[in-house]
């Protein structure tokens, strides 16, 4: 009997084998990367003819020779040989196409065992297909099984624990078996089907094929497409945001308040408090509020992928798409990004070429993420009043076309290679299954909470000792939170002078530190205003809370009273709900239409501070600030991101390629509406020119490398930082 | 031959198959190749509207493809 340890599960993409996998592990399941790529890898344990063993969730693929990161690692796990057996996922809807798969996983091993999936789904498209004889054509065993079922999943594992003793001796070189070209593959494939498989209805008029001639129809196509991304974006961020004070009001509580009390009632000093409390434990905070936005997100592209839909929309997308170079398919991260940019660069690894994926990720985030909003939100409620949606959906809009200019300037310059193609697989529609949309977007949640939670606490950490370190009188003291003389402070009033030509005047030194603040979460600059403003009225002697505490409805000064802010975290929830039921609120625009108090309640300011951003800022100037905190330096989470997908030295250019871009657009856009000084117009056009002509000049070096389509398998990729093994860029407080 | 068209050209509701590659060496001939898009497979269009990207039935499956990359396939009516 085999003593099976390791066993990957491989098969075509959208063939069920996660779900598969799903029914075979049950929960105990654990999420991590392949070594040197951020494509994920899933392991979950299962017992075996009476011993546990290890599942791995390979990516899908259509091939041994792939032409997409994630497909890669599937060969290459295979190649390598370090599973004792494969479970190779067949789905019976399609089963000449699946059967490649099987033919170039026999080239490699003998141990597969194929589990026909889906074989309801197949009758239901009049296919029978007769397991025994396909077995016996394969020479491999064939187990049918309906993986959305679990009373067919467990009845499987059985034969598969039977298959098993069965399985020839091992062998791992394929010296003795017959290598067959494309041609002869299918030919072989042909003969099978030709014998096993029944087709007792015509399957040109199936579901699927009627459901497309509406979907993809010349009318109908674009209503259809915008519905499903207004529907996409109102579940992930109406609903997520539904959830957002709750996080973070619990988030707080559980960080910062009661790690604070405690410490203070032990005596612990006021630095290690500020570091503990104020540093790592609102690190924490504020990663805990964008769990909700981002597993939302996650949720609804699990949908849209289940449903079948997401194939479609790469379709429509292509004719508008190619005109920049890129495939249909690109279009996908860039939708992701409305949500958040950092998923957005993940998901561009789907994609064919190097070059169309480094094209995506230096275009996505000029979708403006869902960080970027209660900014916008706040601004234009103090300076454009009734007409402050306007506004804000003009800088959603100066976005999108910012990112369109990006595309053509990567095309000429750093990015050039061959104009990609598009070729793309439309798969079955079929109802999305809750269970396993819910967990996908829980294992994919998990799994960046811990990649960018890392960096997110790490700069909230190092933001928030500056920000409380100080200097008065020559003397260095902790404490000096949000007033005039921390360390940022004096940071943001020494680099005004930069932010001058775009409207910033000196005195309004709290608006350029909190374009550092900004760096590590955009949101962040609401809390760094609004505490330095108010700071400012009251003088260096201030007792606000650190900037990162601000956002947060602050009862707690009297002491920690957890049930009411727990109660408080609930309320939110469902004060929440009621908004999204009595208004269809996309992209949270909400915020903008309501009145100046109930805003500043919302999104964690104090409504002195519209005054003191009319008083700061007029109308152009804060559409300039506005421009430049949409379109500068993408927060450090994304860097990180950026940085484990192209490398350091893409993730740089990208940080000095948008700072400048985002000067220079400001700059431009204040000196001509109101500045109206031709030296700063001529300064900006010329920043402009160096951008440009530096990103020419770095695309000469590196074009050659682009070149080749198909990426070089053993290509290297930067390492993860080994002090906190995530993307941190090298900013997290271990790696210096 | 006189009747072989790329794929292309290819009308809806009427079933071709294909015979060849033009342009043999280029990534997505090599794709399509793989894909299925072997010689001899009966290939049919689509009966949707969208024409670029056009989508066929090849071996129960639904690919969409550019119409440049299309052109690539011959095909010849069955």
């Amino acid at each position: 009997m085999h003593k099976l340890k390791k066993i990957a599960i491989a098969g075509v993409p959208n063939c069920g084998k996660t779900t598969l996998f799903n029914g075979i592990t049950g929960a105990r399941q654990k999420v991590g990367n392949w070594p040197g790529v951020t494509v994920e890898k899933i392991e979950g344990q299962f017992t075996i003819n009476g011993h546990q063993a290890t599942l791995v969730d390979l990516p899908g693929t259509y091939n041994l020779s792939p032409d997409t990161e994630d497909q890669r690692i599937a060969e290459k796990v295979i190649r390598a040989g370090e599973y004792d057996l494969i479970l190779n996922v067949v789905d019976a809807t399609n089963l000449s196409r699946n059967l490649y798969l099987t033919m170039d996983l026999k080239e490699r091993t003998n141990q597969i065992i194929v589990l026909l999936n889906m074989v309801d789904a197949a009758e239901r498209e009049g296919v029978e297909i007769n397991a025994e004889r396909l077995s016996k054509d394969l020479g491999l065993p064939v187990i049918p099984v309906i993986g959305v079922d679990k009373q067919s999943v467990k009845a499987a594992m059985l034969k598969i624990e039977e298959a098993v003793d069965q399985l020839p001796a091992h062998e791992t070189h394929a010296s003795e078996i017959e290598v067959m070209d494309t041609v002869k593959k299918y030919s072989h494939i042909d003969l099978i089907c030709a014998q096993v498989m029944e087709e007792k209805k015509d399957r040109r008029v199936s579901f699927t094929n009627k459901l497309d001639t509406v979907v993809l129809n010349k009318f109908a196509s674009v209503p259809i497409f915008f519905i499903s991304m207004f529907i996409t974006f109102w579940f992930a961020i109406g609903l997520g945001s539904v959830f957002i004070d709750f996080f973070d009001i619990l988030g707080g509580l559980v960080f910062v308040d009661i790690p604070a009390a405690g410490m203070t009632a032990i005596g612990a000093p006021e630095w290690l408090i500020v570091v503990v409390a104020g540093g790592v434990g609102a690190g924490c905070q504020t990663v805990a509020t964008f769990v909700p936005v981002v597993f939302f997100m996650f949720m609804a592209l699990a949908i849209l992928e289940d449903l079948g839909y997401m194939a479609r929309v790469g379709v429509m997308a292509d004719r508008f798409m190619r005109k920049i170079g890129l495939p249909g398919s690109a279009f996908i991260p860039m939708i992701v990004g409305f949500g958040c940019t950092v998923p957005a660069v993940l998901s561009a690894r789907t994609l064919t070429t190097k070059r169309d994926r480094y094209m995506t990720i230096f275009m996505a985030p000029f979708m403006s993420c869902g960080a970027r909003l209660p900014v916008y939100a706040l601004f234009c409620a103090a300076l454009f009043k009734r007409y402050s949606g306007l506004a804000v959906f003009m800088i959603y809009l100066s976005g999108l076309l910012l990112a369109i200019f990006t595309g053509f300037m990567l095309k000429s310059t750093l990015f050039k290679g061959t104009p990609s193609y598009f070729v793309m697989d439309l798969p079955l529609y079929h109802p999305p299954r809750f269970c396993a949309v819910v967990k996908n977007a829980w294992i994919r949640l998990k799994h960046f909470i811990r990649k960018a939670g890392a960096i997110v606490v790490a700069a909230v950490f190092v933001l928030s000792v500056l920000n409380s370190l100080g200097m008065k009188d020559g003397r260095v003291s902790f404490g000096n939170e949000n007033s005039q003389d921390s360390v940022l402070a004096y940071a943001g009033k020494a680099i005004a002078p930069v932010f001058k030509p775009m409207g910033i005047a000196k005195d309004n030194w709290p608006a350029s530190v909190a374009l550092f603040t900004g760096m590590f979460a955009k949101e962040a600059i609401v809390g760094t205003v609004n505490s330095l403003y108010a700071s400012m009225d009251m003088g260096s002697e201030s007792e606000a809370p650190t900037a990162m505490d601000q956002p947060r409805s602050g009862d707690d000064e009297e002491g920690l009273d957890i049930a009411g802010t727990v109660g408080e975290a609930f309320g939110t929830v469902k004060d929440g709900f009621i908004d999204i039921v009595t208004s269809v609120d996309i992209l949270g625009f909400g915020l903008i239409g309501e009145d100046e108090e109930a805003l500043a309640g919302e999104i964690g300011a104090e409504t002195a501070i519209y005054s003191h951003i009319s008083k700061n800022f007029t109308a152009m100037s804060a559409f300039a600030y506005l421009l430049f905190v949409l379109v500068y330096f993408p927060c450090l989470a994304v860097i990180g991101a950026v940085r484990q997908e192209m490398g350091g030295f893409f993730a740089a250019v990208m940080a000095v390629y948008s700072t400048l871009l985002a000067w220079s657009i400001a700059t431009l856009f204040y000196q001509i509406t109101e500045g109206r000084n031709g030296i700063y117009m001529v300064l900006a056009l010329l920043v402009l020119g160096v951008n440009y002509g530096g990103l020419y000049l770095i695309g000469k070096k590196t074009n050659s490398h682009l070149d080749d389509t198909p990426e070089d398998d053993d290509e290297e990729r930067p390492s993860p930082c080994l002090a906190c093994s995530s993307a941190c860029a090298g900013k997290c407080p271990s790696a210096s | 031959m006189p009747d072989e068209l790329s794929l292309s050209d290819i009308r809806k509701g009427e079933m071709y198959q294909v015979t060849g590659f033009d342009d043999a060496f280029s990534p997505y001939a090599e794709k399509l190749h793989k894909m299925g898009f072997v010689v001899g497979t009966p290939v049919e269009r689509a009966p949707v509207a969208t024409t670029d990207p056009m989508i066929v039935h090849i071996r129960g499956s639904r690919i969409a493809l550019r119409r440049k990359e299309a052109r690539a396939i011959r095909v010849k009516p069955l």
